[in-house]
């Protein structure tokens, strides 16, 4: 039973695995999310919201050898939700981390997160979940590292690329442009219209760029 | 598996743009880069990024410590958003912080704070990858630019234009949110300056090896019809326009 496909999770919800009722993890997420447990999410362990979910990967899972790469891989196949792996990575599990990693981030272009234990996943996992709640809510703003749209006027920019044109300084390039209008025009005129804005020098300086 | 395939032969046509001030801050990623790996690192003042591993790939090289400070949250994320206007995709390498010789190996102490920062991060679809040391991260930076030269998406141009180029590279490099792989695509692909001004989105898309939207947003710039009204008034000339 191979279920990867999505699942309704409600608002604010954690959907876990019923194979961690009672592990350190779901202790200590009580509390601090909404848990409900459900048999048959197959291999997924956590979901956190419609399209985000967690694959939780053990020291044990690690060292027992290569079952936990069929299980990603599977998941991969058969699922289109963002899987997010949270891996144990400890003093022992250690020397594995870079081969998961390059298969987890590199081949499957997943995301990979390392903890040292259930207790630093259970942390991971809330402050994850308070990003997917935000992310629902279509409060995107919050999150400081995506990009913000801001119309800015292009005019300082236009003058200071003007400006690398070589015999080019400010005033110049204020009078090309005020003449010109855009870089687009400013490369398509005649030499003798620069000579009539700029000096001759500057006008072949100019054209010949 | 697949990634392992033929290093060897590839490794030589392979090359990694370097920021300048990864001399100082990761000597030993580069040297790591161009000593095992074989890759040609060329190192330029990229300003944006600390990396630029393919036409679209833009990597940046964080320490652990700067991801557990609250300080660095706005340097930071002002860093990446900036970068996300002018790559497709963005790579971030936490590595762990060196242990000076002396020092005893500070525990790491995981903070809620730099939880909040990975999961930030996540959900923005910036790439993470993990590294111990400053080899493993060439490593990872050689894998990525593989991967990338897998997509067909390495940069493939001479990475170091001479003369009347230089001039040109510069006037390309100052037009906003174009990366510097793309401005040096730009100086290859084009024979002039003005070639580029007269060219279509597709034709700017496919010379630049850059996205449609940023295609469109440099042809945009490049037909940006100059308003001196809306230049902002230097201090002396303050009052109404």
């Amino acid at each position: 039973p191979v279920t990867a496909g999505s699942i309704v999770v409600p608002y604010g919800h954690v959907i876990g695995n019923e194979k961690w009722r009672g592990s350190e993890v779901a202790q200590r997420l009580q509390g601090k999310v909404r848990l409900i447990f459900e048999d048959g999410l197959g291999l997924v362990d956590f979901h956190l919201s419609n399209r985000t979910c967690i694959l939780l990967i053990s020291e044990a899972d690690l060292v027992a050898g290569d079952e936990f790469k069929r299980r990603l891989v599977r998941f991969r196949n058969a699922s289109s939700l963002r899987g997010i792996v949270i891996v144990e990575k400890t003093q022992i599990s250690d020397q594995y981390y870079l081969g998961v990693q390059k298969l987890v981030v590199l081949e499957l272009g997943m995301v990979l997160l390392p903890v040292a234990n259930q207790g630093e996943a259970s942390q991971l996992i809330i402050q994850l979940v308070s990003f997917c709640v935000r992310e629902q809510s279509r409060d995107r703003g919050a999150n400081p590292f995506l990009r913000k749209q801001r119309a800015q006027p292009a005019e300082p920019a236009v003058l200071q690329t003007v400006q690398q044109i070589p015999g080019v300084g400010k005033t110049k390039a204020l009078l090309l442009l005020q003449q010109f209008g855009s870089i687009h025009q400013l490369c398509n005129v005649s030499i003798n219209e620069l000579e009539e804005v700029v000096g001759q020098t500057v006008a072949q300086q100019i054209y010949s760029f | 598996a697949g990634i392992s395939r033929g290093p060897v032969e590839q490794s030589p046509s392979l090359c990694v743009l370097a920021d300048s001030r990864e001399i100082c801050s990761g000597p030993r990623v580069i040297s790591c880069l161009r000593a095992e790996h074989g890759l040609r690192v060329q190192v330029c003042p990229l300003g944006t990024s600390d990396y630029i591993v393919s036409n679209r790939l833009a990597v940046d090289r964080l320490l652990q410590s700067e991801l557990q400070s609250p300080g660095n949250r706005n340097k930071l994320s002002q860093r990446l958003q900036r970068l996300q206007g002018s790559f497709e995709r963005i790579c971030v390498i936490v590595e762990t912080d060196r242990v000076r010789p002396g020092e005893t190996s500070r525990f790491f102490q995981r903070t809620q704070y730099y939880d909040g920062v990975l999961s930030a991060l996540v959900q923005a679809g910036i790439r993470i990858l993990f590294s111990s040391c400053q080899e493993e991260t060439a490593a990872l930076l050689k894998d990525l630019a593989l991967l990338e030269h897998r997509k067909d998406a390495a940069i493939q141009v001479p990475t170091e234009p001479e003369g009347h180029r230089r001039d040109i590279l510069s006037f390309y490099l100052s037009i906003p949110n174009l990366s510097y792989g793309a401005a040096l695509n730009l100086c290859h692909s084009f024979g002039s300056v003005a070639a580029v001004a007269n060219s279509s989105v597709p034709a700017l898309a496919a010379g630049a090896r850059l996205s449609r939207a940023q295609a469109e947003e440099l042809h945009r710039f490049l037909r940006h019809d100059f308003d001196l009204q809306l230049l902002p008034q230097p201090l002396p000339a303050k009052g109404k326009s």
